[in-house]
């Protein structure tokens, strides 16, 4: 057993609704600079839809993540040791600028310094390229709150198993329905990008597994870039070098929550260490597609176990640590509750960032405008929901759809035991037979409703001490004063050449 | 004298320029040692300019490795027709389309708007030098053929005259006009290497081969932890191991005694004659020793007083040792009148029996813990572990007949007087009545 910490997320999509505050603090602190306008290293996709970049869960196209090969043995997708002699001088696998799209800025300075004329001046859009005037074909929320529409929602990679007869009643007026997916970098334990980096300047960090790009190694071959499934690491075309979400590391470190999560409108996301066996992770990544939820659920290690934290004080785990992992709202979430779900397991590069499915737009339907509680059938209702079980099951558990109903029975368990609370209408046979056939006791559905509705920080963020509080001072230089260098910890400019 | 400049002058300014630019590059702007790429911002005209360079430059590149670093192997080959037509075209070939990717590179930078944001001077200036390059390496083939023939034998001897340190620009000077510019914007290329995007050619990621498909950092000194906890483990594990075999000792010994009466019980070796007549007399001995001890004690229990020493065998400068009623030691010493001075001598520190040699300042010495104390006053010199005084003991001067000359209590009262010509006869006690 090679007990490892993670610092691991939930984002709670019932709760998420769609603010892109996230996305701005994230902005404001990291890529607020010269080629990587473009980047977001936290975005909210809205689902269904094509995302951003487009399309990018369809790896036929990208070709990042892993797959198992002939043998069964884990191979990159593309990009692997084979595959990089012959793609070393030119990659067809990119995604290029036209993928994302062209950052822009307005001429707001046009509005104050334009000459005395008849019409109102304007701030025309300009490229942040080029300087000059664009017209602009694309954004980074563009289909947002617009997926219900076929335009965008018809193209969402994870429809291509349904029915064209399915897709039609699916986009009919009456049963569109959308749900705000937020993305950070998932922070792999199995991460593709590092095993694609020829330069090795990819790697992650052993104490919190939080995965980094040294600039300084980082010679862009972009072969991350292609091999991330998730396409979480994005080419600075001013500095020819990669960048990717860092957890916000220096926050981390400090004791604070990352930027994203501190300023989380909704609440939505939890964060936390987990524990688990670097030993069988391999192993664990080899399982048959649907069985990927399960097996990667089993290689994380219950930090109450004494034998663990034996095995983990071992390896260099810090007592913090080891408390911070069995307070951890993570651990709850992903697998004592078992209603946290990882996105796209199916790319095999074991995520440690996890999804509790949202329920309200799939459930929220009304009959003569009466919200629809009846109890007997309280569950058929899930199969029944406007957004096809078989979508989410696509985008969270590899396709298969009992960890996905598992999950969503929980969530509707715990909203009945409430309503029983609150309303008191329903009666205790029907309430104890909703939590039985949900797996909860009564207990854990008041729990899973504390931390659901009613957590406060110190619930959400259980992140523990850091050992390194010097060192981060030295590295790193206060936002105000390095906002034009490249961000990530190097407080250099970041100058090329001569 | 120009020639002199761009053939001797120029390949050393450049292979420094080449060494110490690249390493200071390297070691201090790392950030910089790459290329940067524009795959990114434009992606249709590089698939066809980036892929044909690199294969055309590796190729010709190759090609003059081996025909100037292997010129004898090189000759070999090239006397075989065949070989020679297919390393000409390949070369030819090769030259054609780096020419080729070369214009396309060039114009992408300059039609792209994109691009020109990502541009800089020192970029179109290599673009510059390395078309110049290719050109009239062309028209050095073309213009004078099977330049893989010739070519090592003429110009092999300049390249390793450079490199021998001995340069030697003749062999270059009447070559034409073409091979000439080929050879010196060689040279400027090679000045200009270190400081341009070329660098990337440098950090061919080799090790990217070999290496396992994860790669995890440790910041926090993990291999330390692990170390101490060794440290701790193997220290128990000594302490333990120490424990375990002072115990075995032990029992080892104390059963070697016992093993010995078991054999000899077994063996029923009896003790020699000898052996136990030695055995008995040395009983005899310490008992007789013991029945002294008895006797003095009794002595002391018994009598009013008891014979010390005579007066005149006393020494200033060095006691005599005597046991006192309480059966501790006492020392005796004669002052300057010839009268005894009688003082304790069990140490009041811990009960040692101080030394009987006086010093010049008059002190004796306790050697356990090194205290001197005064025999006049009893009292301990300062920072003597001792701080009490020795005490004084009371005596008692008799003549040969036992009567009573003179005595002296403890605290120093004295009774009677004594001639001092009498003294050297008389006795010393110390009596039951002056304790």
């Amino acid at each position: 057993m090679d007990v490892r910490a993670q610092m691991s997320m939930v984002f709670h999509l019932d709760k998420c609704i769609g603010c892109h505050t996230c996305s701005v603090a994230c902005k404001n602190i990291w890529t607020d600079r010269a080629g990587a306008e473009y980047m977001w290293w936290n975005n909210v996709e809205t689902k269904p839809g094509t995302g951003y970049p487009a399309l990018w869960e369809d790896q036929l196209n990208f070709k990042g993540g892993w797959v198992l090969d002939k043998n069964r043995e884990l191979k990159l997708r593309s990009q692997d040791k084979s595959d990089f002699l012959p793609k070393m001088f030119y990659n067809p696998n990119q995604p290029g600028l036209d993928d994302y799209y062209e950052p822009w800025t307005y001429q707001y300075e046009n509005l104050f310094d334009a000459p005395r004329g008849k019409d109102q001046p304007t701030a025309i859009p300009v490229s942040q390229i080029t300087g000059e005037p664009i017209d602009i074909e694309a954004g980074p929320n563009w289909d947002d709150d617009l997926s219900g529409s076929p335009v965008y929602a018809e193209n969402d990679p994870n429809f291509k198993d349904l029915t064209a007869d399915e897709k039609k009643m699916l986009f009919s007026v009456e049963r569109i329905s959308m749900m705000y997916l937020p993305r950070i970098c998932n922070h792999c334990v199995n991460p593709s990008c590092v095993a694609a980096c020829p330069s090795g300047a990819l790697y992650k960090r052993g104490e919190d597994g939080i995965v980094l790009v040294n600039q300084d190694k980082c010679r862009g071959w972009r072969a991350c870039v292609t091999a991330c499934p998730y396409k979480k690491i994005y080419y600075n075309w001013k500095t020819g070098k990669s960048e990717k979400c860092i957890l916000c590391y220096p926050r981390v470190e400090t004791g604070q929550a990352p930027a994203c999560f501190h300023s989380c409108v909704g609440r939505i996301r939890y964060m936390g260490v987990l524990l688990y066996d670097a030993q069988r992770m391999v192993e664990a990544m080899k399982a048959p597609k649907e069985g990927l939820v399960e097996s990667q659920r089993s290689v994380i290690l219950d930090p109450g176990d004494p034998k663990v934290v034996e095995k983990a004080l071992e390896n260099g785990i810090s007592p913090g640590w080891i408390e911070s992992a069995q307070k951890s709202p993570v651990w709850k979430f992903v697998v004592e509750w078992e209603m946290a779900l990882p996105l796209h397991p199916e790319f095999r590069t074991f995520p440690m960032l996890y999804y509790v499915p949202p329920l309200l737009p799939v459930m929220g339907r009304s009959e003569s405008n009466i919200y629809e509680h009846d109890v007997d059938g309280i569950f058929t209702s899930i199969d029944k929901a406007r957004l096809p079980m078989k979508y989410l099951a696509a985008l969270l558990s590899a396709g298969n759809i009992d960890p996905v109903r598992d999950s969503m029975k929980k969530l509707l368990a715990v909203r009945v035991f409430q309503r029983s609370l609150t309303m008191g209408d329903i009666e205790p046979w029907k309430l104890a037979k909703v939590l039985r056939d949900a797996g909860l006791d009564e207990s854990q559905a008041r729990e899973i409703y504390k931390l659901s509705a009613l957590p406060g920080p110190e619930d959400r963020f259980m992140i523990p001490p850091i050992q390194r509080e010097e060192t981060v001072e030295k590295t790193t230089c206060s936002p105000d004063k390095c906002k034009g260098n490249c961000g990530l910890g190097k407080s250099e400019n970041p100058e090329r050449g001569l | 004298m120009f020639d002199l400049f761009l053939f001797i002058g120029l390949p050393y300014v450049a292979i420094a320029s080449l060494v110490v630019v690249s390493f200071i590059r390297y070691k201090f702007r790392a950030f910089s040692y790459s290329s940067l790429s524009t795959q990114f911002l434009e992606d249709r005209w590089l698939a066809w300019a980036s892929l044909p360079w690199h294969l055309g430059i590796i190729l010709i590149l190759l090609g003059h490795l081996l025909a100037f670093g292997l010129p004898g192997v090189w000759s070999i080959l090239v006397s075989i027709p065949t070989f020679l037509l297919v390393v000409e075209a390949l070369g030819i070939f090769s030259a054609l389309l780096c020419l080729v990717s070369l214009v396309i590179l060039l114009i992408r930078r300059f039609v792209d708007a994109k691009l020109q944001a990502v541009t800089s001077y020192l970029d179109v200036v290599v673009l510059l030098i390395l078309l110049f390059q290719v050109l009239t390496g062309l028209a050095a083939a073309i213009h004078h053929r099977w330049g893989a023939a010739w070519a090592p034998g003429a110009l092999g001897p300049y390249i390793r005259s450079i490199f021998l340190l001995q340069p030697d620009a003749s062999f270059v000077k009447d070559m034409p006009p073409f091979v000439k510019l080929h050879i010196a914007s060689a040279w400027v290329l090679i000045m200009f290497f270190p400081f341009t995007r070329l660098v990337h050619a440098l950090s061919v990621p080799l090790h990217y081969f070999v290496r396992s498909p994860q790669k995890v950092v440790w910041n926090s000194s993990r291999s330390q932890v692990r170390f101490e906890q060794k440290i701790q483990f193997d220290n128990e594990k000594r302490l333990f191991l120490k424990a375990a075999f002072g115990a075995g000792a032990s029992v080892a010994l104390l059963s070697l005694g016992v093993l010995d009466k078991f054999f000899r019980y077994f063996l029923k070796q009896d003790l020699t004659n000898a052996e136990e007549s030695h055995i008995l007399s040395q009983k005899l001995q310490r008992l007789k020793q013991s029945a002294d001890e008895r006797e003095l004690e009794l002595e002391r229990m018994n009598k009013d007083s008891i014979f010390v020493a005579k007066l005149s065998e006393l020494s200033r400068t060095r006691g005599k040792y005597f046991i006192d009623y309480q059966m501790r030691p006492a020392l005796a010493f004669s002052d300057e009148q010839g009268l005894p001075i009688l003082i304790s001598a069990k140490c009041t520190h811990l009960g040692c029996t101080v030394g009987q040699e006086l010093d010049a300042q008059g002190r004796i010495l306790c050697p356990c813990h090194i205290s001197y104390f005064d025999i006049k006053t009893g009292q301990p010199s300062p920072g003597s572990p001792a701080k009490l005084p020795l005490p004084h003991l009371g005596w008692a001067l008799k003549d040969e007949q036992g009567n009573l000359l003179m005595a002296q209590d403890p605290e120093g009262r004295r009774e009677g007087s004594i001639d001092p010509s009498q003294a050297g006869k008389s006795l010393l006690f110390i009596g039951k009545r002056f304790s």
